[in-house]
């Protein structure tokens, strides 16, 4: 300010003598001159100012004459300090935003009636939105069954919504809507399809267990009944003790698995003591042969050297009811193959036999408890529904895997297969 | 001028609110037909009554949307885009309410056939497949509807002419099958018939997809195989 008053203060000074001396008019000329330049100086700076705030970038170019200079240095620091701030915020909610995207739940932003306004990808992956192009859209126009639309009108959000999908089969979600900021929801999706499947196998579990006891303890208890309400012949009541005794044992083996299942599972880990292969597979062939009782014919095929490290027990009961199945779904006359092969890549406990086969369908579900293709025909073999839980069981904490292959009417092939760690003297 | 500004508002808002009843109306139709395809794969004809009951309320839905429609053109009588958008849900909600009823006669069929004592899943293998392809369709062309998305609609219009082959050859498979064993002949009939309202679904869903081209672009392709290409 003082250097422009100085300057005016300056032409002036000088113009005064300059026409009192000489020339009057010459005075005031070069007192015009003097202030036109003076004007013009700050015109420029103005206008340059001007021209910058019509678009304010950070330039470091912005040069202003004397005083101007320094606003304009102003200007360029609070422009920076201000830039810089933002920058920052954005760093902030740029990362806010990547860990929205990052959350294993889904999160959709809604406004106060339910209009999108943002979502993450989670959700859209679970729900079928698209951020672009749903912004701004009410959720139930995209999100259309009927249940949620009811329970978004019923506007009663303190308990979840658990919504089976018609959009993707077999997909379970749980949805919260949790109001924030006065006026907008925060719609929350939990995926809890692995949750709702265990629910239900465990229901199933219990379901099964009271189902198959009953049915032995029914007839049980009806030849219980008869034999104290009826005087029966000799003969008869022999045959009724001899129908109990084998409902009696169906139960029995049924503990029996039940309580070898949950001996596995709740075991601690094998320990790596050394089975004899040669031993337990000629033991396995001649439980076979006393099985079959000369019906079938039985082979043994052995392949290289080797012995399997781990849990004797588990491994004979898991062997042997590949071996007991065998015989038991083998028509008369047919032909089951035990092989045991060991090569570098591991060892492999195969019975093949030339039974009646299971259906491609069945074969994913074979191993769950209780799990039967032919409900009457298994029970009629005397099988309890658990024998392959327990073989997929043991075989597991072997970090062995179960592969069956099957057609039906030609037979099946069930092989246990174990990694090299799990051979010894390879 | 504020004057006008609050009516024009005002008329956004009742476009809104018909598109999300047309919206929601589409999700019930969705959810009847995937309980459909739960039924035939699962044979719990309870839930037959269900859907039976459910599309009584699909029957509500069209005729009051449709008089919605009546009504904004009487009163707003829009011009232009939202002229179209009027119109086509009108045609829209038609396609929806057959499809309800498509829904409605596979359920029906399922319990004549599980009631009968078949398994009905032992014959038509393709068609759970078929009905998960078309329930897509629905979803995508209720979707594109949504968006006001032409180039999804165009998809599913292409899409339909999959399940049409699809369709065609469960048809021979069938035929294959009451000829191998005439005792499949009933079961096989109701098969067909729950394979042709499927397939039925499929040109809804493709008509709805028309109607959407009709909203956003202002082109009719009805009946025109080049718009398509």
């Amino acid at each position: 300010m003082q250097r422009a008053l100085f300057y005016g203060v300056l032409t002036a000074a000088v113009a005064l003598p300059l026409g009192y001396y000489v020339e009057a008019w010459m005075g005031w000329v070069l007192f015009y001159v003097g202030l036109s330049l003076h004007l013009a100086m700050h015109y420029r700076n103005f206008s340059r100012l001007e021209r910058w705030t019509r678009k304010p970038v950070l330039d470091a170019s912005l040069e202003g004459d004397g005083d101007w200079d320094r606003i304009f240095r102003r200007l360029y620091r609070h422009e920076k300090e201000l830039l810089e701030k933002i920058e920052l915020r954005e760093r902030d909610i740029g990362r806010l935003i990547a860990a929205v995207h990052a959350m294993n739940d889904g999160i959709v932003l809604l406004d106060g009636n339910f209009y999108i306004q943002f979502c993450n990808k989670t959700a859209e992956r679970q729900l079928g939105l698209d951020s672009a192009r749903d912004r701004g859209a009410s959720i139930a126009n995209i999100l259309r069954q009927p249940e949620f639309v009811a329970y978004l009108g019923e506007a009663d959000f303190s308990r979840p919504l658990t919504l089976r999908l018609d959009r993707y089969f077999e997909r379970v979600l749980s949805l919260y809507l949790i109001l924030y900021a006065e006026d907008c929801w925060l719609l929350q999706v939990k995926d809890i399809t692995q949750t709702d499947r265990l629910d239900s196998m465990r229901r199933d579990f219990v379901a099964n267990v009271s189902h198959e006891l009953r049915t032995p303890l029914t007839v049980l208890s009806g030849f219980v009944e008869t034999l104290q309400e009826i005087d029966v012949d000799a003969e008869s009541r022999k045959h009724y003790l001899q129908l109990m005794g084998q409902q009696s044992t169906r139960m029995l083996s049924i503990v029996q698995d039940l309580l070898t299942l949950s001996s596995i599972e709740s075991a601690p880990p094998p320990q790596d003591e050394v089975v004899d292969m040669a031993t337990l597979v000629d033991k396995l062939h001649r439980d076979a042969e006393a099985l079959s009782a000369g019906r079938h014919t039985i082979h043994l095929e052995t392949e290289g050297q080797g012995d399997l490290l781990g849990a004797e027990s588990e491994l004979i009961s898991a062997f042997a009811n590949l071996v007991a199945n065998a015989v038991r779904y083998t028509p008369n006359g047919g032909t089951i193959t035990l092989s045991w092969k060991v090569s570098p890549a591991g060892a492999e406990f195969a019975v093949q036999d030339t039974g009646i086969g299971i259906d491609a369908k069945h074969i994913p579900r074979l191993t769950e408890r209780f799990y039967r293709v032919d409900r009457g025909r298994s029970r009629d073999a005397g099988g309890t529904g658990l024998g392959l839980a327990i073989v997929k069981h043991s075989l597991s904490r072997h970090q062995a895997t179960l592969e069956v292959t099957s057609k039906p009417g030609e037979g099946s092939r069930f092989a246990a297969k174990f990694p090299p760690s799990r051979v010894s003297g390879v | 001028m504020n004057e006008t500004l609050h009516v024009s508002s005002q008329f956004d808002e009742d476009l809104a609110r018909l598109r999300t009843h047309v919206l929601q109306m589409g999700g019930v139709v969705e959810t009847q037909i995937s309980a459909a395809i739960e039924a035939y794969s699962s044979g719990e004809v309870a839930s037959v009554k269900t859907i039976v009951e459910t599309d009584r309320r699909i029957n509500q839905l069209e005729r009051s949307i449709d008089e919605d429609c009546a009504h904004i053109i009487a009163q707003r009588q829009p011009a232009a885009s939202d002229l179209r958008l009027v119109l086509g849900i009108s045609k829209i909600v038609t396609d929806l309410e057959r499809t309800g009823d498509e829904a409605k006669k596979i359920a029906k069929s399922v319990r004549r056939i599980y009631e009968a004592g078949h398994q009905p899943t032992q014959y038509g293998i393709g068609i759970r497949h078929l009905a998960e392809a078309v329930l897509a369709l629905v979803r995508r062309s209720l979707d594109a509807f949504a968006r006001q998305d032409a180039a999804q609609a165009i998809e599913v219009i292409r899409a339909d002419q999959d399940v049409d082959l699809e369709f065609k050859s469960i048809i021979r498979q069938l035929i294959t099958h009451m000829m191998e064993d005439p005792r499949t002949i009933t079961t096989s009939l109701e098969i067909m018939a729950i394979s042709r309202a499927i397939e039925r679904i499929g040109d809804h869903a493709k008509n709805i997809c028309e109607q959407v081209i009709y909203v956003v672009e202002g082109r009719d392709i009805r009946h025109d195989k080049e718009a398509i290409k």
